[in-house]
């Protein structure tokens, strides 16, 4: 039997494990909200009514964690993972399978993402080096205390950011539970898990990485975008334009007319994979993104 | 009112799965501004013995799973004295599809009803 709020949600958290892990988020953020506000309409009527007695008759209405998990469970069995796993593409033909990536919203979104991870890299990247190092610089001082708070709210912030950004291009849901203010206790055991939780750490670590990331993903695709492009452009640039493609002193090399339709559908060829390769990654980085920004 | 056997638990669970997400969409379209769950919970009466609703755990999940089918849309607002809230409201689609929810249970209750009544054969 649970004694208290936070224990019926560990209870249910235990049961539900095993699920996707935004089914436990939801399930576990629902149960809060129904708890908390029944707890809340019966202080109403007993104001002096404590969370342990009037526990059990919430129970009651609400399901026991195991009868909430079944609940979530069914639904889930029913419906699949909420946007955990895209839905499988049916079997088409293979060919079709390799360009109709140009037809899915989610490669487009994270050749984006990966282009744009350069500079969302150099944001973090210097928020999270300077913030940390101003803080540690201040923290013999008196005004240490409110500047690093401050700069550790800022990084959950930023990190829910980064979340949204994540779900909008890659598709990975990032599932987020707003946090309950509890009044029971003082502001030092609410600050702690700011300051020493592991949630917060993470989220430096994923803002720190991402400046590397960035560089190798951006780098990776404009070369790669290039050389492709390049490819395709072939029979424009030697046979209607003539330029040549190498000049060394006073040597023109030309590519022979014949070969450029054949670069061309090699870059056509290139820029697909470039797709594949571009939702591939984006995948792999949003599973990053979401053990080190998503908590529990 | 009924005994709680196990024949007859399974048998309300199947019935329930569908009439529980058409009863919360219509509640959801009658009341005129969004609402979050416990008080769906209460003004449906579920966890209640004698309402075929289930525990009011049960409903969350659903309304999660008709939001993920767009039938429902949500937003989570703070609140002054407890924790922050998801209130839910129906869209378009979802007022659509109720219209045509509510014909096809139309349909099965008359159908049910004439046969557990024994139809007459003409």
């Amino acid at each position: 039997m649970s004694e208290n709020i936070e224990q019926y949600l560990s209870q249910l958290r235990k049961e539900l494990s095993g699920s996707d892990r935004a089914t436990v988020q939801d399930a576990v953020s629902d149960a809060e909200e129904h708890l908390r506000s029944a707890l809340e309409a019966l202080r109403e009527s007993q104001p002096d009514i404590s969370e342990i007695e009037a526990l059990p008759a919430i129970i009651e209405g609400y399901g026991t964690p195991a009868e909430t998990a079944a609940a979530y469970q069914q639904i889930e069995e029913r419906l699949g993972p909420p946007l955990g796993g895209r839905p499988q593409v049916k079997s088409r033909p293979a060919l079709a399978r390799f360009f109709g990536v140009f037809a899915d919203p989610y490669a487009w979104g994270a050749l984006l993402y990966l282009i744009l991870s350069l500079v969302t890299g150099i944001i973090y990247f210097t928020w999270a080096v300077s913030g940390l190092s101003i803080s540690i610089g201040v923290l013999v001082l008196i005004i240490g205390i409110p500047v690093t708070v401050l700069f550790m709210l800022s990084v959950r912030g930023l990190a829910l950011v980064e979340g949204r950004l994540v779900e909008a291009l890659l598709g990975v849901r990032m599932p987020r539970r707003a946090k309950y203010a509890r009044k029971d206790v003082g502001w030092w055991q609410r600050l702690k898990p700011l300051l020493f939780g592991k949630r917060t750490w993470l989220a430096l670590l994923y803002m720190v990485l991402q400046l590397p990331l960035g560089i190798i993903y951006f780098t990776l695709f404009i070369t790669l975008i290039t050389l492709a492009l390049s490819l395709v452009a072939a029979p424009i640039i030697g046979p209607i334009l003539h330029l040549p493609i190498v000049v060394t002193n006073n040597t023109l090399y030309y590519l022979p007319d014949w070969s450029t339709p054949l670069l061309a559908m090699g870059g056509v060829l290139l820029l697909t994979a470039i797709m594949h390769l571009a939702r591939l990654i984006g995948r792999l980085h949003g599973k990053l993104a979401r053990g080190l920004l998503v908590g529990e | 009112m009924d005994e709680d056997t196990a024949t007859n638990r399974k048998f309300r669970k199947e019935l329930s799965s569908g009439t529980v997400a058409l009863v919360l969409l219509s509640v959801l379209d009658r009341g005129n501004e969004p609402m979050y769950g416990y008080q769906i919970a209460k003004l449906v009466g579920a966890g209640d013995a004698d309402t075929p609703m289930g525990k009011q755990g049960a409903i969350y999940p659903v309304l999660r799973s008709l939001e993920r089918s767009g039938l429902l849309q949500s937003k989570v607002e703070p609140s002054t004295s407890g924790p922050p809230r998801r209130y839910y409201h129906t869209t378009q689609f979802g007022r659509e599809t109720l219209e045509q929810w509510t014909g096809i249970w139309e349909q099965t209750k008359s159908f049910v009803d004439n046969m557990l009544e024994g139809v007459d054969n003409e």
